[in-house]
C-alpha cells in the first residue's frame, strides 16, 4: 500500500486530535446513526488505525471516508485545530485509487432512468459531474453531497444512497411520525446542514414528557428540499413550515436562492387556493448563530398561532 | 475468556445493534486517553430488558462487558483491557422524567449531558455538574465518574445530584437504589456507591437526579496574577472568606497562550489568571460576593480586574474555557497534548504550590505542563504536552506523572478529582488507597463474583500506565 504515503504525512496531525469527542454534537451523520465510527472523530481514528497497520483498507472504511456532507462543522468547532476535511481528502484520494469501491454519500445516476438531458452537469456547483461515453459520471472526490443533481433532476434518476435522515423519504417519515405522535405538534423548521439547527439533536424525550410544537429536520442544503415534502408536512397537519437556510452568499451549492425561489412559487400556489402564503416562510441563518435561529423559530411560530390550524390534512 | 457469541448478541439486541468487523471495534477500542485495545464486539441496547439479557449471557460465559457513553473520558476507563463486549449505551438515551414540584429528573443512561439541560431549561432549572465536556458527556459516564466542572465549587459533582438510579447487575438483576427524595437515612446509600465506580459495579440504566434553580443574574470577574503563587494565596483566601463563587477557575499562561491561539478570546497572556463567577436571583446578593473577589485579589496583587454582568461575553468566555483541554494542542505545533497526571484536588491552600510543582517537575523532564483548573472545588487540571513519536518522551511522562501524584499524596490531595481513574491513574490511586483496597475488591466480589465488569480498571488497574496497553500513538525508538 505505497498510496498510504499520502496519508503519512497526516500523521503529526492526527496525534493532535485529543479523542474529546466535542465534534460529536456538529455532525449530522453522527447524529443520524450515533455509531462512534461515524463521527469525525471515529474517522480521524480509523486513519491512525490504516496508518498503524491496525486497520485494513476495505470497502467498509472507505465508504466511511465518504459518509459526510462537508458542512465543515466539525473542522470549524475543532479547538485542537486539525484540518479535518483535507485530511479526508487524501484519504478519499487514496481509497480510489487503491480501487476500492466507493459510493457513501456521494451522488449516484440510475442510467436506466437518465435521460441524459445533462441538466445535472450543468447544474453542479462543484463540477462534481461529466457525461463519460454516453452516461453521467460522478466525481466523488469534487462530489459534496448536496443535492442540487438530485434537484434538477426530472427523472428521479439521481440519489444519494444513505441519506443519514435527510432524504426525502427519511425526511417525510419523520414528519408523520412527529405528527401522530404529539397533539401539540404545529410546525416543521428544516434547517440546511451548513445553517444553524440546535444541539439537541442525540436525546429523546419520553412520549408523555413532551409535547413539542416544532420538530427541527435536517436538510442537507435547503435547496433539496423539493415542494412535496413541504406540501406533504402541510397535510400531515402542519400550521406551517419554516425553512432556516445560510445567507445566499455563504450557499456554496446555490441552494438557498433555489429554496427560496422555490417556497416562493409554492407561496403563490397556495395563495391561489386560499391559503395564507405566511405558513411557509424561508430564512437566512447563518452558521453558530443560534440566537437568531432562535428568534426566527419564536416569530414565525407566533404568527402561524395567529393563523391557525390549517384546514386540509389529517389534522386541525 | 471464552469467545463471544455474536449470533447471540444479535439475538438479545438485534442485528442492527451488534457491530464486530474490526474498523468498528478498533474506533471504539479507545477514548480520549493515551490508550487503545481491542474489544470483540459492540452492542447497542436499547432497554434495561436487553441490558439484563446481556448480562445473563456474558456472566454465564464469563465474557468482559465494559458499559461505555460517548467515550470522553481521559484515563482509559472505557478501554478494554481484557477484551469482551462494549456496551454502547447511547441507544438508551431518553428523557423519561421531568417533576418540577419533586426538583427531579429520570434520565435514560444515554442521554448527553447539554441536551437535559436544553430540556430543563424551559423548566427555569439546571443540572448542576457542568463538566466542560457537557457536549459529548453522557449522563451514565459523569456519573460512573463523578464527573463535574467548573460550577461543582457552588452546585456540586454529579454525586450531589444523584437521588436513585435502577442498576442491572452483572447476575442479570436490575435493582432499584436510593430514593426519590432530598433526604434518606437508613441503610447503605448503594446509590452514591455507583457513582465514581466506572463501570465496575453494574450497568447504568436509569438515574433520577436533582436539579437546581438557573440564577436570574450571573457576573463574571477576571483579575490577572505576575507569580502562580499570588493567584494561589488569592484562592485560598478567598475559599476561607466565606465567598460562595459559583465559578473559580485558575488558568495559568500556557494555558492561556493555548485558548487564544485556537479560541481567540484574547485572555490577557500573564503569568496566572483568575476567573470568578458569582450568581443568584439579584444583583444585591451578588455584588457583595464580587468586592470580596476584589478586595482579596487586590491584597494579593492581582491587577487589571473587571467584571461583567454581560451574558455575552461570559458566554464567549465559559465557552472558550470549556475548550481548554482540545485547545492545549495548539500550543506549540511540535507537541501534542496528552491526557497524563490529568486532574488531581488538592487543599485550596497548596493550589499555588501545586501548579508551582507540575512546572518545576515539566521543566525538569523536558516536557511542557500547563497547570489550571476548577480551583474552587479544589480540582488541578494539567496535561503533558510533548512529542509523542519519541519513546523517551514517555519515559519522562512516566517519571512526571509518578513524581506528580506522590507530591499530591504528600499534602493530603487525591488522584482524580473529577475525571476518574481508569488505567493511567490506577498506580496514584492504589497508592493513595492502600489501605482500603481489599475492602473494595470484596465490595466488587459481592456485586460482580466473575469479575467481568469493566476487569482490569480502579483498585485492578496496572502498576504501569505505559505498559499497560497499546499507546493510541506510534512511538519510535529513534529518540
Amino acid at each position: 500500500m505505497t498510496q498510504l504515503a499520502k496519508l503519512e504525512k497526516w500523521k503529526g496531525t492526527l496525534n493532535k486530535c485529543i479523542r474529546c469527542g466535542y465534534c460529536y454534537e456538529h455532525c449530522q451523520i453522527y447524529k443520524s446513526s450515533r455509531w462512534e465510527i461515524d463521527s469525525p472523530r471515529g474517522k480521524l481514528i480509523l486513519l491512525y488505525g490504516l496508518l498503524s497497520g491496525e486497520v485494513e483498507p476495505s470497502d467498509y472504511v472507505a465508504n466511511k471516508l465518504f459518509e459526510c456532507f462537508h458542512c465543515n462543522r466539525c473542522q470549524k468547532a475543532c479547538s485542537s485545530g486539525v484540518p479535518i476535511q483535507d485530511v479526508y481528502a487524501d484519504a478519499r484520494e487514496f481509497f480510489l485509487e487503491s480501487g476500492f469501491d466507493v459510493v457513501g454519500t456521494t451522488s449516484q445516476t440510475d442510467h436506466d432512468l437518465c435521460a441524459r438531458c445533462l441538466n445535472c452537469v450543468r447544474m453542479c456547483p462543484h463540477e462534481a459531474r461529466s457525461f463519460v461515453d454516453g452516461k453521467i459520471v460522478t466525481d466523488r472526490l469534487k462530489c459534496q453531497s448536496c443535492g442540487s443533481c438530485l434537484d434538477i433532476c426530472s427523472e428521479k434518476a439521481v440519489a444519494i444512497g444513505r441519506g443519514f435522515g435527510t432524504n426525502p423519504d427519511e425526511l417525510q417519515r419523520s414528519i408523520k411520525l412527529f405528527f401522530t405522535q404529539n397533539s401539540n405538534a404545529k410546525a416543521i423548521v428544516f434547517s440546511c446542514s451548513w445553517s444553524t439547527f440546535p444541539g439537541f439533536q442525540t436525546a429523546n424525550f419520553d412520549e408523555q414528557e413532551a409535547d413539542p410544537e416544532t420538530l427541527t429536520l435536517v436538510t442537507v442544503c435547503s435547496g433539496r428540499l423539493n415542494s412535496q415534502t413541504v406540501l406533504e408536512t402541510l397535510l400531515q397537519g402542519a400550521w406551517g413550515v419554516l425553512i432556516c437556510c445560510c445567507p445566499e452568499s455563504d450557499c456554496a451549492h446555490g441552494g438557498s436562492g433555489r429554496a427560496k425561489a422555490r417556497m416562493n412559487a409554492l407561496q403563490k400556489t397556495l395563495e391561489e387556493i386560499g391559503i395564507d402564503p405566511r405558513r411557509i416562510q424561508v430564512s437566512e441563518v447563518a452558521q453558530g448563530n443560534t440566537k437568531l435561529f432562535s428568534e426566527t423559530t419564536k416569530k414565525f411560530m407566533d404568527e402561524i398561532s395567529d393563523l391557525g390550524a390549517l384546514s386540509i390534512g389529517g389534522k386541525q | 475468556m471464552n469467545s463471544v457469541n455474536i449470533a447471540k448478541l444479535k439475538e438479545i439486541v438485534g442485528a442492527e445493534n451488534v457491530r464486530d468487523n474490526k474498523a468498528d471495534l478498533y474506533v471504539y477500542g479507545s477514548d480520549a486517553s493515551v490508550h487503545e485495545a481491542m474489544p470483540q464486539a459492540i452492542v447497542r441496547p436499547q432497554n434495561t430488558e436487553q441490558v439484563q439479557e446481556l448480562m445473563r449471557y456474558a456472566n454465564s460465559e464469563k465474557i468482559p462487558v465494559i458499559p461505555r457513553g460517548s467515550g470522553s473520558g481521559m484515563c482509559g476507563q472505557v478501554v478494554p483491557v481484557m477484551g469482551g463486549i462494549i456496551l454502547d449505551m447511547k441507544g438508551m438515551n431518553r428523557i423519561l422524567e421531568i417533576n418540577t414540584p419533586d426538583g427531579y429528573c429520570r434520565v435514560q443512561p444515554g442521554v448527553v449531558d447539554n441536551d437535559l439541560n436544553a430540556a430543563l431549561k424551559p423548566h427555569g432549572v439546571f443540572y448542576p455538574p457542568t463538566p466542560a465536556s457537557g457536549v459529548v458527556a453522557t449522563i451514565g459516564g459523569e456519573i460512573a465518574n463523578n464527573a463535574s466542572g467548573t460550577r461543582a465549587v457552588k452546585y456540586g459533582a454529579a454525586r450531589d445530584a444523584v437521588l436513585a438510579m435502577k442498576v442491572v447487575l452483572a447476575n442479570g438483576d436490575c435493582v432499584s437504589l436510593g430514593s426519590n427524595t432530598r433526604v434518606a437515612s437508613s441503610g447503605y446509600p448503594l446509590e452514591r456507591l455507583m457513582v465514581g465506580s466506572e463501570g465496575t459495579l453494574g450497568v447504568i440504566v436509569e438515574a433520577t437526579l436533582r436539579f437546581v434553580p438557573i440564577p436570574k443574574l450571573r457576573c463574571l470577574g477576571i483579575a490577572k496574577f505576575n507569580t502562580l503563587a499570588e493567584a494561589g494565596d488569592a484562592i485560598s483566601e478567598i475559599m476561607g472568606s466565606g465567598c460562595q463563587p459559583s465559578m473559580l477557575e485558575l488558568i495559568d499562561k500556557i494555558a492561556i497562550v493555548a485558548a487564544n491561539k485556537a479560541e481567540k478570546l484574547g485572555l490577557p497572556e500573564v503569568e496566572a489568571i483568575l476567573l470568578f463567577e458569582a450568581d443568584g436571583m439579584a444583583k444585591e446578593t451578588i455584588d457583595p460576593e464580587i468586592e470580596k473577589f476584589q478586595a482579596i485579589c487586590e491584597k494579593h496583587n492581582g491587577f487589571g480586574l473587571e467584571f461583567s454582568y454581560d451574558e455575552k461575553e461570559r458566554a464567549r468566555i465559559f465557552a472558550g474555557r470549556a475548550k481548554l483541554f482540545p485547545s492545549l494542542s495548539k500550543y506549540d505545533e511540535r507537541l501534542a497534548s496528552t491526557s497524563l497526571a490529568d486532574d488531581m484536588a488538592v487543599p485550596f491552600s497548596k493550589m499555588a504550590e501545586t501548579a508551582k510543582k507540575i512546572h518545576e517537575v515539566a521543566q525538569r523532564h523536558g516536557l511542557v505542563m500547563t497547570a489550571y483548573g476548577h480551583c474552587g472545588a479544589g480540582c488541578m487540571h494539567t496535561k503533558i504536552l510533548m512529542d509523542t513519536d519519541k519513546d523517551f518522551q514517555w519515559e519522562a511522562a512516566r517519571q512526571a506523572v509518578a513524581e506528580i501524584y506522590d507530591y499530591v499524596r504528600s499534602v493530603g490531595g487525591t488522584t482524580s478529582a473529577e475525571h476518574g481513574i481508569g488505567l493511567s491513574k490506577a498506580a496514584a490511586f492504589k497508592a493513595e488507597k492502600a489501605t482500603t483496597l481489599e475492602l473494595m475488591r470484596g465490595i466488587k466480589k459481592v456485586f460482580d463474583p466473575n469479575n467481568i465488569l469493566n476487569p482490569g480498571k480502579l483498585m485492578d488497574g496496572p502498576d504501569d500506565w505505559v505498559e499497560a496497553t497499546r499507546l493510541r500513538y506510534q512511538v519510535s525508538k529513534a529518540g
